[in-house]
């Protein structure tokens, strides 16, 4: 199977959320409580074991290109998710072999196998997955796994009203995001570039199956700007541990040697 | 009519003409934040006050991580697990003599004890706690949370092995319990750094070190609290103070504040994570000084091996509230990426 994926074009996105209820819905994820977060219309906060599709609302007294305002005021919308890396240090990282990946190269959690050990939680460079109280299990977006496997789209995708979700197979994918990119271009928008799409732009993840084209730094959306899979340098650490492995050794010999020749 | 408007309507801020002076309610009001006092002269380049300082962009202050949701029962277990390494090689390095046969025999039982409660207090903060065996389900080098549940499950059949056979047990299965203890007492320090965690990342060279070390310092600050023989004695203080020292070294070389993450230590030093460290360097220290006493005292040496021990469980606790702490700090994950863009890493 080719693989799919999501292009999130965020400079169509109205903030309208119908990708978060569509996601709740379609995956029976239940609601996050009746809590007010204060910070412009942005509810959720942030991606949940039980919310699997976020609008982030970055409203600023910031002027953007082209814009023209009686006051400096923008708004950037972005619908976040879970980006199935290439590289997936939740993958790399899980000792059960509980995260797959799937036919359409997506990254996917088998709940019969999760045991809640929470090791992907710390390892997602994104922090994406998280463990859910109630059931004790790692949960995040499937890229609708069930929905593709019956020929369908994603639930997100599908209710998006501006078409600022695009599901599709990755070079198709890749294909229009660079003509939107363009095309911003042309019209003046030049903050507007790729997050993500391929192992040149993002190396240490060798490329998002879910990439994003943005308009402000990454880090105004509360995305990392050069994330690693952590697994990228973990022989530095097994390294030096076989040092320290070899000292504890040594110091226990000498221990007991020292001992012993001192007695004789 | 505007003279009448002005003496009659007190309300807002208005000036008053014939006096030249702010009257009406809001005249009352202070600034919220003064202008710095400069002197005289107020130097051109000063930030307007009123203007915040141009701050590294984040979203709305949230944490850009999750954090870990590892409960008490995880460090409770990495300080077990370390104790039982520590005392799988001691036992393996102790000579067959008469009078180690006490320490040998402790050692062992020690690090049974630690292999198998351990594993139970993992399990204790797993989500589905029915599934432990799910851990042994695959092999994943990539992952140390996998190669460290097979060496706990190995190290756990040979610990046990060797606590039945005591002193008959084969030399295979002494060396292998000391191997699948260093292993133990080791691979929690690259679990905690191979992960995304700021604070854990930064430190990853160093953690596999500190825990060996302090695993070292746990196994005698244990050992130290048993009767021991003059011989005995001797044996377990050099390879204590091997760890002690060594705990200390790392702890300082983890302090040292490398300019690639200041957010995240700076995140570490007030919350309960700093108050936990420190309790630790106090602990660690206190220990050896005890140690470094001439006089002859069990009652001296049943004090050090306490501290000692509650040393390398604050610590222990210390490394996993910091690494809350720096998880909920987003600038502490945008910083250090930044910096190194910019350098062109
Ligand atoms: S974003 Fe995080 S949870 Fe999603 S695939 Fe990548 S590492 Fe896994
Ligand atoms: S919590 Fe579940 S999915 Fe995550 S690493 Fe552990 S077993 Fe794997």
């Amino acid at each position: 199977m080719t693989a799919t994926g999501f292009f999130t074009d965020t400079s169509v996105c109205i903030g309208c959320k119908a990708c978060e209820v569509a996601c709740k819905q379609w995956n029976q994820l239940p609601a996050d409580g009746n809590f007010f977060s204060g910070r412009s219309y942005d509810n959720t906060i942030h991606l949940e074991a039980t919310t699997w599709r976020h609008v982030a609302f970055v409203e600023r007294s910031l002027q953007l290109s082209g814009q023209i305002t009686a006051r400096p005021f923008s708004w950037l919308l972005m619908s976040d998710v879970c980006k199935h890396c290439e590289r997936a240090g939740c993958l790399e990282a899980c000792p059960t072999g509980a995260i797959v990946r799937t036919e359409f190269e997506s990254v996917y959690v088998q709940p019969d196998v999760c045991n809640g050990c929470g090791y992907c939680v710390v390892c997602c460079p994104f922090g994406v997955i998280n463990r859910r109280e109630d059931d004790g299990r790692a949960w995040k977006c499937t890229l609708c796994y069930d929905r593709q496997k019956a020929g369908g789209e994603p639930a997100c995708a599908k209710a998006c009203p501006t078409d600022s979700i695009t599901f599709g197979k990755l070079d198709e994918l890749r294909e229009i995001a660079r003509k939107r990119l363009e095309l911003l271009h042309s019209r003046g928008v030049h903050e507007a570039y790729l997050y993500g799409m391929t192992d040149d732009d993002q190396p240490g993840t060798e490329g998002l199956h879910a990439f994003f084209l943005l308009l402000d730094r990454p880090e105004a959306y509360n995305l990392p700007p050069k994330p690693t899979v952590p697994t990228k340098g973990v022989g530095a650490s097994w390294g030096t541990m076989g040092v320290a492995a070899a000292g504890m050794v040594a110091a226990a010999v000498a221990a007991v040697r020292f001992v012993e020749g001192g007695k004789k | 009519m505007s003279q009448a408007l002005t003496s009659g309507l007190k309300i807002g801020r208005e000036m008053d003409p014939d006096l030249a002076m702010l009257t009406g309610e809001g005249a009352q009001q202070r600034v919220k934040q003064a202008e710095p006092d400069a002197g005289s002269i107020v130097p051109l380049w000063r930030q307007v006050s009123s203007r915040p300082a141009e701050s590294p962009p984040d979203y709305y202050r949230l944490p850009l991580l999750k954090e870990p949701v590892w409960i008490w029962s995880v460090p409770a277990y990495f300080y077990l697990g370390g104790v039982a390494g520590g005392c799988a090689v001691l036992a393996a390095a102790l000579p067959g003599k008469r009078r180690f046969d006490a320490l040998a025999s402790w050692c062992r039982l020690l690090a049974c004890a630690g292999v198998t409660v351990g594993p139970a207090l993992l399990t204790w903060d797993l989500g589905k706690m029915t599934r432990f065996l799910n851990m042994l389900r695959v092999f994943r080098p990539s992952s140390p949370m996998s190669v460290g549940s097979w060496s706990l499950a190995g190290t756990g059949m040979l610990a046990t092995l060797s606590l039945l056979l005591g002193k008959k047990a084969p030399s295979s299965v002494r060396y292998g319990t000391a191997f699948g203890g260093v292993m133990v007492a080791g691979y929690t320090g690259v679990l905690l750094g191979n992960t995304a965690n700021p604070l854990w990342l930064e430190k990853r060279r160093l953690l596999p070190p500190l825990f060996i070390a302090s695993a070292i310092a746990s196994t005698a600050g244990a050992l130290e609290l048993r009767p021991l023989n003059q011989h005995e004695e001797k044996v377990v203080q050099r390879f204590g103070m091997v760890g002690k020292v060594g705990e200390a070294a790392a702890m300082v070389a983890m302090e040292r504040r490398t300019p690639t993450n200041k957010e995240a230590v700076y995140g570490v030093e007030k919350g309960r994570g700093g108050l936990l460290w420190n309790a630790a360097k106090v602990a660690l220290v206190a220990g050896v000084v005890l140690d470094l006493i001439p006089a002859k005292s069990t009652a001296r040496r049943k004090a050090s091996g306490v501290l000692t021990t509650l040393g390398a469980i604050c610590l222990r606790y210390a490394l996993l509230e910091t690494g809350k702490d720096a998880a909920r700090e987003p600038q502490a994950v945008i910083g250090p990426q930044r910096r190194r863009m910019q350098g062109g890493g």
